[in-house]
């Protein structure tokens, strides 16, 4: 075989494409028409956060319609809806507070008790448990019963009820709900207590509806059974129409008179009232407070039949409820009372009103009362079990207020103009704040603001309040001349709390209005008291979260990373996070440090290399699952993006510092590489040359190369390596990072698998890359000119896993090597050609040359082998087609040759389609080629 | 055996002087009867009674006094005839109150511990000699005719009392004495029986925690036996107004349904008298009153402060 002889630079100007000169730069700024279209899209795109204002506007159209035809009357599904929102209440009430298995009662609770199931804390409970007697319990002992067992009494006497209900024994009825209804005396029970109220209250709603179907049963029919009139059901009343446009009708179908907005106590026979007013009665007999006032709510409804106002009769209760000295039977108490009110036509808000109020005034007794006792535990777990009435009566209260209403109750909570002299309980104050119309949170901040001072009790955290209040302000900003006063008067309060934890949750809060306005002196302000308070103190779990929100605003606010570190203090505070919420933090930073262009600043690469080590510490970078690599990819990115202008030394030194922190993360060093390779190029690049710098640089690739696990990525930096050390004239170096290259080839292997294909690909370009470099390496006289391509030759005849395609690709890539070492001139030659390439160092050696047409009939038989080899006919079409066109451009058409092309193209002709343009293509070339052998 | 029944009009039984007592009798039989004749009789009572109380021994021993007669009527309701088998339904309507009777006469339905103002009405069936006579009795309620009393009185006059310990004349507790209390309110006095009790209270100081604060209604009755006056006053209803110590300075509501049968209007009759009081009782919290667990309420204790107020109960005419 013979190699052909080229001429490249002629060829090239050949087969050049024609150039023609374009009138605009293709990424040059668009035209202005363009532009606007861009514009217009812009409007119409959606924000799905975004409030979508028709709909808003067809919403408003909506309630209009429906509410026009029913004016007066209160919105039906509001009714439904409290219906749910009290399901859903009591339901989250009872999993909110964890109930011990052991529920400790006092004597109050006697009703429970049945046989000797109770447990007696004393050490003597074991000998009267042996008992088994029915024992009750007497005055200031405090017993232990089980929890279940408690619920189980209650679920007894509900059924119990049923039963007497069901056989008309309605004074019995009545009795046992007393009885239970006397079991909320008992505070005792504490976190047990919500769950007791859920299970009573059911008891006593349900005796609620069955008194009232009795006594609308009496309203309706006469003894005899014949019909007066219709009245609606208990829950229509309370106004549960799926539509409330829609007319009743009757059983039969008849449009009722009645519904109950013209529900007169007029249209009531004498029977029914009679029976009502003897209910009422009877619930009126009950000599305790407590039973007296929840039944008459259980029955409250039932007012109706004998009062057309009967609001006036809750108005009686609220202040009847007063009487309970005991905060949490009374605050229950009051949950109930608005319960029940809801039940009622038309609920006033007033009620509720003088509910807070109330309870406002009993909780301000309670807490001051028994501070001297210094039982404060336990009465801030008291006031956290009350916690949820006040929550929900507050909200009932404000939920469905009209502007006009609002100022009155406002007014008659005592938060009217002279709000600073009201007198809220904390823990009031919070439900207020938290349920009250953003706009007058904000338009009386201040106010509130002197309000929160005011209240410091043990019912709530003072400095909840205050955060509570920074987050509404959030919602909705105060009026720009307040801002200013109030921010400082936060401060100023806030200065005064010493604990770290809670000034940072306090100031979590109001951060994002001091950075709204650009009350930069303020910033300065909170740093400094985060970094006095955190000299000496831990910090919690919460101070930790609420500082990573802060930190978070922060870096949020700034634009470049130098402002942030240019604020005092800002590394100390940082250094006190810890964990995970610290690596958010960094990543954060490091996101904003990577976000634009090259960091050039020592000072911040300094700072940022330090955080960056500590989130290199936290992170086990070698366990983390691969789409959890966002630290790895910015600290690379930071490495990267890093820049020492012509301070090269420094950026080694830096890249060095980098490989003795991060060494464990792969793809960082991979940027190491890169990045030094960048700095000798660069180097190189510069008027007068540093050899000794570029050494460094390669040698440092060199060192960081082995530790890099990824086979492939190894294989191609030793070849990044080798092409920089090659531009450098590092030629000894070139050729041992290229046979460190070709080792790595050895220990590589790539598995079956769905990436396998893939990354068969992959290996393949790499190497057909490794042949074109090899053309421009002078090559090692004491190891001759085919050193390399032998062994890779090798490579693709030993390694197990080479699939015939690859090996066809390989092989078809090592020819044209061969053919171009074998040329006088080559191709092409690195640094323009200064440098020597393969051919200097042997051309015209006939050893030389006999070695290279020998390795290429060599290949030449394999590649005819592999493409046989190949077991799919597409891929072996193809296969030999590269082949012969591999050949037809490496070597002179002889007999030989062309017998070989021939073989192939008649392979080819085998597995593809005659049309195949590749087929044809190469078809022409094989005949035009083998015309010249004709010729010659 | 026939068996005789009367049904009332009304099924509260409640009926006014003025008015006419409605009803049916109702015999269920199956054969047919002959009777001689049905009659219903009225019968309306005074029934005055001394034991314990303020009675002496004596009074004790001779008991009961001579009852006082208020209306005793028989009217024939069907002359001798006879009665078909199955259910026989006869109505009958008798006016309580001849037109020339007394006007004041027609006591109200009462049941007291002394004192009994009953109404009863009885069907006889008299069947000859050979077979016994069938009889029912039924009780039915009389209140006064609205017609007889005065208009709702306007507005009724509250009284002011105040309690503290220097209005307390039985012993109280030393640290009640020195620590001092002052509860305060107001309260009608005057109330129709159709109405509830009204008032208000205000704790307005106490130094020894409240346990409870409770309204006992109590019942006056006044028999005159010779020359004397038998006083027996007892609890009716206990209603709790307060349950702990309750906040102060907080206006707590009284508000007390009257119980029926109970009540009635206050009478001053000649030999006999039925008032009506209010005791205010407060308890304080005390160790000692553990161990007293039960007693009368109006037993002045160590930790207990009293105050009664008089209560004239009036019928009124009601709004329909």
């Amino acid at each position: 075989m013979e190699f052909r002889h080229r001429d490249y630079s002629a060829e090239a100007k050949l087969f050049m494409l024609r150039h023609d000169r374009a009138e605009t730069h293709p990424l040059s700024a668009h035209s202005s028409q363009q532009a606007n279209i861009a514009d217009d899209q812009i409007l119409q795109y959606d924000d799905p956060l975004r409030a979508d204002d028709s709909a808003t506007v067809s919403s408003f159209y909506l309630e209009d319609t429906e509410n026009s035809p029913s004016i007066g009357v209160p919105s039906d599904s509001a009714f439904l809806s409290a219906e749910k929102e009290w399901s859903s209440f009591t339901r989250f009430m009872t999993q909110r507070f964890p109930v011990p298995k052991l529920v400790s009662v006092t004597s109050v609770s006697n009703a429970i008790i049945k046989v000797g199931k109770t447990h007696e804390k004393s050490s003597t409970g074991m000998h009267s448990e042996e008992l088994e007697e029915p024992q009750s319990i007497t005055e200031n002992e405090v017993k232990v019963i089980n929890r279940q067992y408690y619920i189980n009494r209650l679920r007894e006497f509900k059924d119990e009820l049923i039963r007497a209900w069901d056989a008309s024994d309605r004074v019995t009825a009545l009795k046992i709900s007393v009885k239970v209804t006397k079991l909320l005396k008992d505070t005792c029970v504490l976190q047990f207590y919500p769950t007791l109220f859920v299970l009573v209250t059911d008891i006593l709603d349900m005796l609620g509806n069955f008194v009232w179907d009795r006594i609308k049963r009496k309203a309706e029919f006469t003894e005899d059974g014949a019909r007066i009139c219709s009245l609606p059901d208990l829950h229509l009343v309370n106004g549960c129409f799926s539509n409330p446009v829609e007319p009743l009708y009757g059983f039969c179908g008849e449009r009722l008179w009645f519904n109950f907005e013209n529900f007169k106590i007029k249209d009531i026979c004498q029977n029914a009232k009679e029976t009502c007013h003897n209910w009422f009665c009877k619930i009126g007999a009950i000599q305790e407070l407590l039973p007296r006032i929840y039944l008459e709510l259980a029955l409250l409804p039932c007012w109706r039949f004998l009062s057309d106002q009967p609001v006036v009769v809750t108005q009686r209760l609220v202040v009847m409820a007063r009487g309970l000295a005991d905060p949490l039977a009374s605050a229950y108490c009051r949950l109930y009372l608005t319960h029940c009110a809801h039940k009622l036509p038309s609920c006033d808000v007033g009620v509720l009103v003088s509910c807070v109020n109330d309870m406002n005034a009993q909780l301000k007794h309670f807490i001051t009362a028994k501070e001297t006792d210094g039982s404060t535990d336990n009465k801030v777990l008291l006031v956290g079990v009350m916690e949820p009435t006040i929550e929900y009566i507050i909200k009932c209260m404000f939920k469905n207020v009209s502007q006009r209403e609002l100022d009155r109750t406002l007014l008659a909570l005592g938060l009217g103009r002279n709000m600073e002299i009201s007198q809220c309980v904390s823990v009031v104050l919070h439900h207020i704040l938290k349920e009250l119309a953003v706009e007058v949170v904000s338009s009386n901040a201040m106010e509130f603001l002197q309000l929160i001072d005011h209240s410091n009790d043990s019912s709530f955290h003072q400095f909840m309040n205050y955060r509570l209040l920074g987050l509404r302000l959030c919602e909705k900003r105060p009026p720009v001349y307040i801002v200013d006063t109030l921010v400082n008067n936060v401060l100023k309060v806030i200065a005064q709390n010493e604990s770290l934890d809670e000034y940072l949750t306090v100031i979590d809060a109001y951060l994002d209005t001091v950075l709204q306005n650009h009350l930069d002196s303020c910033i300065k302000t909170i740093l400094e008291g985060i970094s006095q308070r955190s000299c000496n103190k831990e910090i919690d779990e919460n101070g930790v979260l609420s500082l990573q929100s802060i930190l978070g605003k922060l870096l949020s606010h700034y634009q470049s990373v130098e402002d942030v570190f240019a604020l005092s203090h800002f590394l100390e505070i940082l250094d006190l996070l810890v964990g995970r919420p610290r690596s958010v933090i960094i990543i954060d930073i490091l996101k904003m440090a990577t976000r634009n262009s090259y960091i050039r600043d020592p000072a911040t690469i300094e700072l940022l290399f330090e955080i960056s080590q500590a989130l290199n510490d936290s992170f086990d970078f070698a366990n983390m699952k691969e789409d959890d690599n966002q630290p790895e990819h910015l600290l690379s990115r930071f490495v990267q993006l890093v820049d020492f202008g012509i301070e090269r030394e420094r950026h080694l030194a830096f890249l060095v510092e980098c490989r003795g922190a991060f060494g464990t993360i792969d793809k960082l060093k991979e940027t190491l590489v890169h990045s030094s390779n960048g700095l000798t190029v660069k180097a190189l690049k510069d008027a007068k040359k540093n050899v000794n710098f570029v050494k460094a640089c390669i040698a440092f690739s060199e060192v960081t190369l082995p530790s890099i696990s990824t086979q492939i990525k190894q294989f191609n930096l030793y070849l990044e390596t080798a092409e920089v050390a090659l531009l450098g004239g590092l030629i000894s170096h070139a050729d041992e990072l290229i046979d460190s290259a070709i080792s790595c080839l050895h220990n590589m292997e790539i598995k079956e698998g769905s990436r396998a294909a893939a990354e068969a690909e992959l290996l393949l370009s790499s190497i057909q890359k490794l042949c074109s470099l090899l053309v421009m390496l002078p090559g090692n006289p004491s190891h001759g000119s085919v050193h390399f391509p032998k062994i890779l030759v090798s490579f693709v005849t030993n390694v197990p896993w080479m699939t015939p395609r690859m090996k066809t690709g390989i092989l078809c890539a090592i020819l044209p090597l061969l053919a171009a070492c074998s040329q006088n001139r080559l191709p092409y030659h690195a640094d323009k050609g200064v440098l020597w390439g393969s051919n200097n160092v042997f051309f015209g050696d006939s050893a030389n040359l006999y070695e290279l047409v020998s390795l290429s009939e060599h290949i030449v038989q394999n590649l005819v082998d592999a493409v046989l080899q190949e077991s799919s006919p597409a891929a072996r079409g193809a296969m030999a087609l590269e082949a012969c066109n591999s050949i037809l451009s490496s070597f002179t058409i002889k007999d030989e040759t062309y017998a070989i092309c021939s073989k192939l193209m008649e392979t080819a002709k085998l597995c593809m389609n005659e049309s195949n343009k590749y087929l044809q293509s190469t078809f022409h070339l094989l005949e035009k080629k083998s015309q010249l052998l004709v010729k010659g | 055996m026939p068996v005789v029944e009367l049904k009332l009009s009304r099924t509260n039984r409640i009926y006014r002087p003025s008015e006419h007592l409605q009803g049916q009798i109702i015999v269920n039989s199956r054969s047919s009867i002959s009777h001689s004749g049905i009659r219903l009789a009225l019968n309306g009572s005074v029934n005055l009674q001394v034991r314990g109380g303020s009675a002496g021994v004596i009074e004790s021993v001779y008991g009961v006094i001579k009852p006082i007669s208020i209306v005793n009527r028989s009217i024939l309701v069907s002359p001798s005839g006879k009665l078909a088998s199955g259910t026989n339904e006869i109505p009958f309507s008798v006016i309580l109150r001849q037109p020339n009777e007394n006007l004041g006469k027609y006591y109200e339905t009462f049941h007291g511990t002394d004192i009994n103002i009953q109404y009863l009405v009885t069907v006889d069936i008299s069947r000859g000699y050979l077979h016994k006579s069938l009889s029912a009795t039924m009780e039915f309620i009389v209140e006064s005719d609205t017609a007889d009393f005065l208009e709702r009185p306007l507005s009724s006059e509250m009284v002011i009392f105040y309690i503290t310990q220097d209005t307390q004349r039985h012993p109280l507790l030393p640290e009640l004495r020195s620590g001092g209390f002052r509860v305060t309110g107001k309260m009608s006095t005057l109330c129709s029986l159709s109405d509830p009790l009204t008032g208000e209270l205000i704790v307005e100081t106490s130094a020894v925690p409240i346990n409870s604060i409770d309204i006992h209604l109590c019942r006056v009755e006044s028999v005159i036996l010779g020359e004397r006056i038998i006083t027996e006053t007892s609890v009716i209803q206990t209603t709790q107004i307060a349950d702990g110590d309750v906040c102060r300075n907080i206006t707590l509501p009284i508000y007390v349904i009257l119980p029926r049968l109970l009540t009635c209007p206050t009478v001053f009759a000649g030999p006999f008298s039925i008032e009506f009081k209010v005791y205010i009782v407060i308890t304080f919290q005390s160790e000692l009153s553990k161990l007293h667990p039960k007693t009368d309420p109006r037993t002045p204790r160590l930790w207990l402060a009293i105050e009664s107020l008089p209560m004239e109960l009036l019928r009124c005419r009601s709004d329909d």
